[in-house]
Parts: structure tokens; sequence; C-alpha cells
């Protein structure tokens, strides 16, 4: 698994690839912990390159999305039909501190519309 | 269940790092028996999940895990063995807000059929069954 961060119009944006499993989901957290200990209302998590995730990999997420929920929300950016699957069963994908997105633009856009409101 | 059986196996040390290497075991033996994308990821999730179980609970005990593959003509199933008690983390039980204990609910999302037993030599067995 490799993960980096960057910054899409202001906002965090963490790039991860490869498999999140119970091996590799420490690395995804300590990249996600400064993010969030900064206060970000919003994270952009591209998982376009993610083959495989489990609930290692779902926990983090799941811990991200409760420290996100009452202000924002943590937007999962184009996983594959296998992850998004998992999302559903797990009940992250009814979350309301979670969202899913096509693409970057696609959450960058809807981020924009809630700062517009 | 009918048909005859292959079976193939693989041990492996008790450590997180090594899941990677089951999954690749999982993948060959499903590709093998020609299974589609889907099922094949739901294997590998299946399989980490009780291996990942194994691991956590081996309590620095160095006993391999042994992973088992029986294909039959209408189920695959894989069998993974330790040699420690299996626990849903009690952390889970008292409290819905801890993430640990997912894997046993995803394994039994996942799979067709979830079986936890003993083993004689007083480790546990999880097999997970899907039927093709």
């Amino acid at each position: 698994m490799l993960v980096s961060t960057e910054r899409l119009d202001g906002l965090p944006l963490v790039i991860v690839s490869g498999e999140i499993d119970h091996g590799s989901s420490g690395t995804l957290q300590t990249e996600l912990d400064p993010v969030l200990d900064e206060g970000a209302t919003i994270i952009l998590l591209d998982l376009s390159d993610v083959t495989y995730i489990d609930s290692g990999g779902i926990s983090v997420l799941l811990s991200a999305v409760r420290r996100l929920r009452n202000e924002g929300w943590l937007a999962a950016v184009n996983p594959n039909a296998n992850v998004r699957r998992l999302f559903e069963i797990v009940g992250l994908k009814a979350d309301q501190g979670f969202r899913l997105f096509d693409d970057r633009e696609a959450a960058a856009a809807a981020v924009q519309k809630l700062t517009e409101q | 269940m009918s048909g005859t059986s292959r079976c193939r196996t693989i041990s492996v040390a008790p450590d997180a790092v090594r899941l990677a290497e089951i999954r690749r075991f999982v993948e060959e033996t499903a590709v093998e028996a020609a299974l589609d994308e889907e099922k094949i990821f739901d294997l590998k999730v299946a399989v980490s999940e009780a291996c990942a179980n194994a691991v956590e609970h081996s309590g620095g005990e160095h006993a391999p895990l042994e992973i088992c593959a029986f294909v039959y003509s209408d189920r695959i199933v894989f069998e993974v063995s330790d040699s420690g008690d299996f626990r849903v983390p009690a952390a889970q039980l008292r409290s819905g807000r801890d993430n640990r204990g997912l894997g046993l609910p995803l394994m039994a999302a996942l799979m067709d059929e979830v079986c936890i037993s003993k083993t004689p030599r007083g480790g546990t067995k999880v097999a997970l069954s899907l039927l093709l």
C-alpha cells in the first residue's frame, strides 16, 4: 500500500493505492491523523487505485468518519465495485459522515456548493 | 457437498504482514476453480479476516496458521486453523462504537457458510464456504 497527501482547492486529498489490510492500515491511520488533528472538516480520499480493503482498513475509515461526522465528511473518491460493496455491508455508505464520489472533480464541486450556501 | 475435493494447503507464520501472501494463495486457488472476480474478492476478504483474527489471538505464539482449500463441484471451502482460542474482542462486546470485531460480521455477510470449531489440539478452525 502507498499513501500520500496533496491539496485540491485547499482541501486535503489523501491518495491511496494497493491493498489496505490489517498489516498496512496503520500507515493509512498515520497519514490521516495529522490531517484530522489540524482541524480539517472535509477530507478527500482517492481510492481509485485501491485493489483490496478489509476490516483493518475499514476501521481506519470509520474512525475518521466518526471524528468528521458532526461538522463534515470523509469523501471517498472512485472506489472500485468490490470496495463499494464492502462499504455498503458495513454501513459506511449510509453514514452521514461519509460520501462517495465518482471522481475528484465531483467531490470538489460538492464542497464548493456547500461553501456557497 | 458433492464431487471430488482437490486440496491445497499453505502454512504461514501468524503475522499480519503475511496476509498478502495468504490472499495470493486464495486468489490462485479461486482462479483455478474459475470463480468470478466478485467471488474471488469476497474469499480474499473472508480468509484474511479469519487469519487476522487468528494472528490477533495468537498471543505471541509462533505456531503457524494453516490454510487448506477444498474445491468441490458445488462449492469452495477454505479452512483456517490456528493454535489459539477464537475471541471476539471484549471491548466490542461492551460497545458498538468500537471498530474492532468487524471481521466476523464481514465473513458472515460475504460467505454462504461460516463454521467455527475447536481443533483436537486446542486451537480454532474457521471454515469458510462459498457456493459456486
